[in-house]
């Protein structure tokens, strides 16, 4: 086993499944170009072969030396901290990875479940727009009861799970609420401040992008955060 | 003359606009801001600024990002050497030497030293950068077709990977995702959908700009926040003192042995200020009479990475101007600037756009010689903007990138792609690859694949013609060269028992 480790088997075993799924894939796109005899099959392809060529030198290089650095790199100017920080965080188990990889499946939970239930209850309407905002809440929940647990988990699903929310509940409403919500992630807990910088921090924004640039941002489709968000800007422009 | 006669004409159109005057002065404050503040960069600031540099006119857009490229490449040394936090990797030998003269009550001095070799080397090198770029994007146009461009491509990834991250494999297979993302959407000869997965988005590939905005802002805060028990800055007390002349005549090699250094290094593609800040570093240790004082808190270590650094920022703005090819991470987005514009870097923007190339040259050199002025003042208001607690900026930061990301084209899936890839860049940073070297294959994967099959079909996809074009096949023997060296070093050459480089 040499200096392996489970992670690096780990690693290795998904780079080479990615490498399998781009080459079985590319079966999809394998036509030829008058023009181009290589068709349009051959870049991808050769892309997949140094890919897996890659993570077998990595396997490699993992078996023989561990997670050292390679001679040649300049290993001070590639550490960021960031593998250290994950090290001292303890933020590198299995269940650790479990547990983000659990959590940052709320925002594709989002995107999808309300489709399927609309599609089940054959619904239309207004009551479209009930069954996203029940599910939002019980994602919400589900996302407020494991981010006491793993707060990096927390911290990389709630951006993702804001940007899914976008198109429904829009920009001008869920904006307040995310501010305050990376706050917390970075450790802040004291609501006078919190309070303070969310709305300079939104104010400043929307003064910039709103008022003076007339950026265009979502307002939503669901009611009634479609009508907070053309109030809004409304009122500002 | 022409030459200076177009600086003047670049100096005149930059300094009689208004606006070009804020956009300057806003680069310079913001390149210095956002290099010297710990959890952000320049490349965080450029990735917020990109979407919306499609509102100002390209002269502005490439102008701003040149401006910051020279000020955040210096603002990264003030943390460096008051914190041991190096703003940048390129700024991080300044640390082996700085922080201990911070230690030392010398941390004055220092800063002092960093704003006045950045400023030297930085305006030198744009000195060159002015005279050398147009005639070589003058032999470019008759002497660079498809081969020569992909060989460069080639050439350039080659030496990236050998640069960025961790290990040689890490950094190819960060590479290698970067070119893959390229795949995705239309091939560039037939139209043939590739890896759009039935999904309508897809179809015109992934667009860069929301990438970029992921992989080094979004997964930057990420980052922070898992570093964030680590425990907060204090800002110390500081005055702001240059070196007197006879230090810094005493160390003239090494300032004009770092100038060049840091310009050759600028030069080619895919190397850029980080290695010239470390080459300019170990050989003043190499050419030093007194080599175990470094590392320690000597004066030459912070001036030979210092002017190295900022040297190659001039140099790094030939590749991209007279041959259409980005080096590192910054100059691949001021690709994109150019694309939002509807315009390709490359020897034809001499003569189609030849205003915009002098506006940018003139605000380089300006830039440089503001980094004495502007870095003198401007300095104590950044150790006292650093008090700034992160958990207020991150939610700004983030903010800004989805506004940036969605002004683009007004799809919220823009957002959700760009918070995607800061995910993704988190994972892959914390386990030794490099972002930079995505990015820098997603932009030269186009260009890379369009040459390819330009090329081929140009020799008639016989091989062999690579054999009749000296420079593509200089070019694409080097490149092979280094891999090899690069392959060797993995398989045969051991680790020193002892760490070459300080680390304070």
């Amino acid at each position: 086993m040499g200096k392996l480790r489970p992670g690096h088997l780990v690693e290795a075993a998904m780079w080479l499944g990615l490498c399998l799924f781009l080459f079985i894939y590319s079966f999809q796109f394998d036509q030829d170009i008058e023009i181009y005899k290589f068709g349009a099959t051959a870049w991808p392809r050769a892309i997949v072969l140094l890919m897996a060529i890659a993570a077998l030198g990595q396997l490699y290089h993992h078996w023989k030396r561990g997670d050292e650095a390679s001679v040649q790199m300049i290993s001070a100017a590639v550490d960021d901290g960031s593998e250290e920080a994950a090290h001292e965080a303890h933020h590198e188990g299995l269940k650790w990875y479990a547990s983000t990889f659990a959590m940052l499946l709320i925002p594709f939970a989002y995107m999808r479940i309300p489709d399927w239930i609309t599609a089940l209850l054959a619904a239309e309407g207004g009551s479209v727009h009930v069954i996203r905002i029940v599910v939002a809440a019980i994602l919400i929940g589900i996302f407020l009861y494991t981010m006491r647990r793993n707060m990096i988990g927390a911290m990389l699903t709630l951006p993702l799970f804001f940007a899914a929310m976008l198109e429904d509940m829009g920009f001008y409403s869920l904006a307040p609420f995310f501010i305050i919500g990376v706050m917390i992630m970075f450790g802040e807990n004291r609501p006078k401040p919190m309070l303070a910088i969310m709305g300079l921090i939104f104010g400043l924004l929307m003064l910039l992008f709103v008022n003076i640039l007339y950026v265009g941002l979502p307002v939503g489709n669901i009611h009634p955060f479609y009508d907070i968000g053309s109030w809004v800007v409304t009122v500002l422009q | 003359m022409d030459a200076f006669d177009n600086f003047l004409t670049g100096t005149v159109t930059l300094f009689s606009d208004p606006l070009g005057i804020m956009i300057f002065f806003g680069g310079v404050i913001g390149g210095m801001l956002f290099g010297a503040i710990p959890g952000v960069s320049m490349l965080t600031l450029a990735a917020i600024l990109l979407p919306f540099t499609a509102h100002l006119s390209p002269e502005h857009g490439i102008m701003l990002f040149s401006v910051i490229y020279c000020t955040g490449v210096y603002g990264g040394a003030i943390t460096a050497i008051l914190f041991n936090i190096p703003g940048a990797p390129e700024n991080a030998p300044t640390a082996f030497d700085g922080y201990p003269m911070t230690l030392k009550g010398q941390a004055g001095k220092a800063v002092g030293a960093a704003v006045m070799c950045s400023a030297l080397g930085g305006t030198i090198s744009t000195i060159i950068m002015m005279l050398a770029t147009a005639p070589i994007a003058d032999w470019a146009i008759s002497a660079f077709g498809p081969p020569e461009i992909f060989a460069l491509v080639f050439f350039g990834l080659a030496v990236a990977a050998s640069v960025g991250a961790k290990t040689f494999w890490k950094g190819w297979l960060s590479i290698l995702i970067g070119l893959m993302v390229a795949v995705v959407g239309l091939d560039p000869v037939g139209g043939i959908k590739r890896y759009d997965f039935e999904m309508p988005y897809l179809l015109a590939g992934i667009h860069f700009i929301p990438t970029i905005l992921g992989f080094f802002a979004v997964s930057e805060i990420f980052v922070q926040a898992e570093k964030k028990a680590k425990g907060s800055y204090v800002a110390p007390k500081l005055s702001v003192d240059f070196p007197s002349l006879t230090e810094l005549i005493a160390h003239k090699w090494a300032v004009i042995r770092s100038i060049v250094i840091g310009f050759f290094c600028g030069i080619l593609p895919g190397i850029g200020a980080t290695l010239a800040a470390f080459m300019g570093y170990n050989e003043a240790v190499r050419w030093s009479k007194t080599p175990e004082e470094f590392g320690k808190g000597k004066l030459e270590g912070v001036i030979s990475s210092e002017t190295a650094n900022n040297a190659a920022t001039g140099a790094a703005m030939i590749p991209l101007l007279a041959l259409g090819l980005p080096g590192g991470a910054l100059t691949a987005m001021m690709v994109g600037v150019f694309q939002m514009h509807d315009m390709e870097p490359g020897p034809l923007v001499f003569i189609n756009s030849a205003d915009l190339v002098w506006v940018v040259f003139a605000a380089m050199f300006f830039a440089n010689v503001s980094i004495l002025f502007v870095g003198f003042l401007e300095t104590k208001t950044i150790i006292n903007l650093l008090r700034i607690p992160f958990q207020f900026l991150a939610p700004m930061i983030l903010l800004l990138a989805t506004v940036g990301a969605y002004a683009v084209r007004g799809l919220t899936i823009d957002v959700i792609v760009m918070f995607l890839a800061g995910v993704i860049g988190f994972f892959l940073r914390r386990s030794g690859y490099s972002v930079a070297g995505i990015v820098l294959g997603l932009i030269l994967g186009k260009i890379g694949e369009q040459t390819f099959a330009q090329a081929m079909q140009m020799l008639h996809f016989e091989w062999s013609g690579f054999f009749d074009r000296p420079i593509a096949l200089g070019l694409l023997i080097v490149g092979v060269i280094t891999l090899m060296g690069s392959v060797y070093g993995e398989f045969f050459k051991k680790k020193p028992p002892a760490a070459e480089t300080p680390t304070s």
